[in-house]
């Protein structure tokens, strides 16, 4: 479904990710692990499109130079030059990291705006499914989202991306500030949303733990490089990780 | 008297109210600085003389193409010169700022001036509210303030374009990663607004001459509203016009007219001291939150 080959991003002249290659196969879970600055964040951007906006925005304030090498191929077709808002339109859709909602509308209205691509009765039904798993958010209908628990954005933001029906989501460290009771109930909602919805996820995350479970497929990365691959359980048996991230 | 000057007060505030709107549409809305707005008021005005005077247009012709030829204007305008500095919004205000400077002073240099530019009332009668003479002119400014009101608020809360309007404000990553053409969605807003402008020049220019110092002047009470209600909030901008459009207009009857434009001034000033992010505007707090 996706395939990323030979990627390299350099933020002037430091490496964010260093020939990293790797593919997504439809339907699968597919995890990319790795600490802080390990290049998840710049590798989702590149995955969204969202980095191209990033280096024309810098190319216009004169600020860092931004180059990408390497090609991104969904299904077939060469999408490294698309932007960000036309690969939505393929069904990419990223969730970015830190729960990133518009505080100065409610959550319904954040619903609304998430579904700028899709009609009234798609946004209904898809809201509904977002109540449906988080539970939580239906006493906050009426608020406006920048008044929300960091937990409770985070959930927000992915039943954002939810109406948008991605079939591919990217899902950029979504258990990050959450308490393990909440990554819990997340871990569950992104279970949830694959067996209703079918679609292919991607997810970069820090705490492989409450993750690894759910993987099909995993890569671990670190200061940009690939150094580990394997299904879930693989990588759950793998002394390496359990060192690293499980702090065994 | 006192009659007199409470409805000429409201009057004077549904003009500071239309002249707002389409700027808090860009600039409060959108999060789009467009300080050429100024310009395009008087350039809708011009336009629509050109049409009717030069070109012996029919007004129901001249009026709808000025509107449409100053909103394509400002489009243009948008996507070839500011587009370059999109996201740097201090030079996006400068670089707007000097457009509308050079068009206004265009049109000073290619002569536009006299008394001859005016243009054409829309309503031909008079009536009476609560013993005051009030002309057809003044009434179609009620009118069509309130209805550009009500339209904006729908707008803003019930379309697509509307809710995207409200998006690329706040967050223009978060937009673009839901499928939305954020710079697409930046024209189309600074368009709308000088449409809005351009509107509001053709109901309230018949009152005097189409001067090219009036540009200056929308651009300074357009800016005070906003800044007073809180830059986004249409409530608030209806509120900041009545307060604003009041106080020009006492301080006009018992001091003197020269006065009006430092009370816009001295609104931005003591808002600015007291209560940066205006008296409806929540934004900044909101923000500090996260
Ligand atoms: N805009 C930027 N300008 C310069 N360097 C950057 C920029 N964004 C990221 N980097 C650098 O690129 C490397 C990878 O960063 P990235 O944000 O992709 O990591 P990450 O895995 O998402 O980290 P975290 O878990 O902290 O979110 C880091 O060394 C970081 O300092
Ligand atoms: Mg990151």
């Amino acid at each position: 479904m996706l395939e990323v080959k030979g990627l390299m991003v350099f933020y002037e002249n430091a490496l964010a990710v260093n020939d990293l290659s790797l593919k997504v196969q439809a339907g699968q879970v597919v995890g990319v692990i790795g600490s802080n600055s390990a290049g998840k964040t710049t590798l989702m951007n590149t995955l969204s499109g969202l980095i191209l906006d990033q280096r024309i925005k810098e190319l216009r304030k004169g600020g860092e130079r931004i180059t990408i090498m390497g090609k991104v191929i969904h299904e077939g077709q060469d999408i490294s030059d698309m932007p960000a808002y036309e690969r939505v339109r393929l069904g990419i859709v990223l969730c970015r990291e830190r729960h990133p909602v518009f505080p100065d509308s409610t959550v319904l209205e954040n619903l609304a705006i998430a579904g700028h691509l899709r009609s009234k009765v798609e946004v209904a039904q898809t809201t509904e499914l977002c109540f449906d798993l988080f539970p939580n958010l239906t006493r906050w209908r009426r608020r406006k989202a920048g008044f929300l628990s960091g937990g409770e954005q985070q959930m927000l933001a992915i039943g954002m991306a939810l109406v948008v029906r991605p079939r591919l989501l990217l899902l950029d460290e979504p258990l990050l500030g959450l308490s393990p009771a909440m990554q819990e109930k997340v871990v569950e909602a992104i279970r949830s949303v694959r067996e209703k919805t079918g679609v292919t996820i991607v997810i970069a995350e820090q705490f492989a733990r409450p993750i690894l479970p759910m993987l099909d497929f995993g890569y671990v990365i670190e200061n940009g490089m690939l150094t580990l691959t394997g299904s879930g359980r693989d990588l759950m048996e793998n002394p390496e990780v359990k060192s690293a991230y499980f702090g065994l | 008297m006192l009659q007199g000057t409470i409805i000429y007060g409201f009057i004077n505030s549904v003009m500071l109210l239309l002249v707002a709107l389409g700027f808090n549409l860009t600039f409060g809305i959108s999060g789009v600085a467009n300080f050429a707005f100024g310009a395009l008021y008087i350039t809708a005005g011009f336009l629509a003389w050109i049409g009717l005077n030069t070109l012996g247009l029919p007004y129901w012709l001249a009026g709808p193409a000025a509107v449409f030829i100053t909103a394509v204007l400002a489009g243009l305008l948008y996507r070839f010169v500011v587009l370059r500095v999109r996201g740097l919004v201090v030079s996006e205000v400068i670089a707007t700022f000097g457009v509308g400077l050079a068009i206004l002073e265009l049109f000073r240099f290619l002569g536009f001036i006299g008394f001859e530019y005016t243009l054409p009332e829309m309503l031909d009668l008079e009536v009476s509210l609560a013993g005051v003479i009030v002309d057809g002119q003044r009434l179609a400014i009620l009118l069509v303030g309130a209805g550009l009101t009500l339209f904006l608020w729908w707008f803003t809360r019930h379309t697509r374009t509307g809710r995207a309007f409200r998006a690329i404000a706040q967050d223009e990553h978060t937009a673009l990663t839901l499928g939305i053409n954020t710079e697409r969605v930046a024209t189309v807003s600074v368009a709308f607004g000088a449409a809005y402008a351009a509107v509001a020049a053709l109901v309230i220019l018949p009152l005097g001459t189409i001067a090219v110092n009036e540009g200056y002047h929308v651009l300074v009470n357009a800016l005070a509203v906003c800044i007073v209600g809180g830059l986004g909030s249409t409530l608030g901008v209806v509120v900041a016009s009545f307060m604003i459009g009041f106080a020009q207009t006492f301080t006009a009857t018992y001091l003197d007219t020269s006065w009006m434009m430092v009370v816009s001034l001295l609104a931005i000033l003591v808002i600015l001291l007291a209560r940066p992010s205006g008296l409806f505007g929540s934004q900044k707090q909101l923000e500090e939150r996260i």
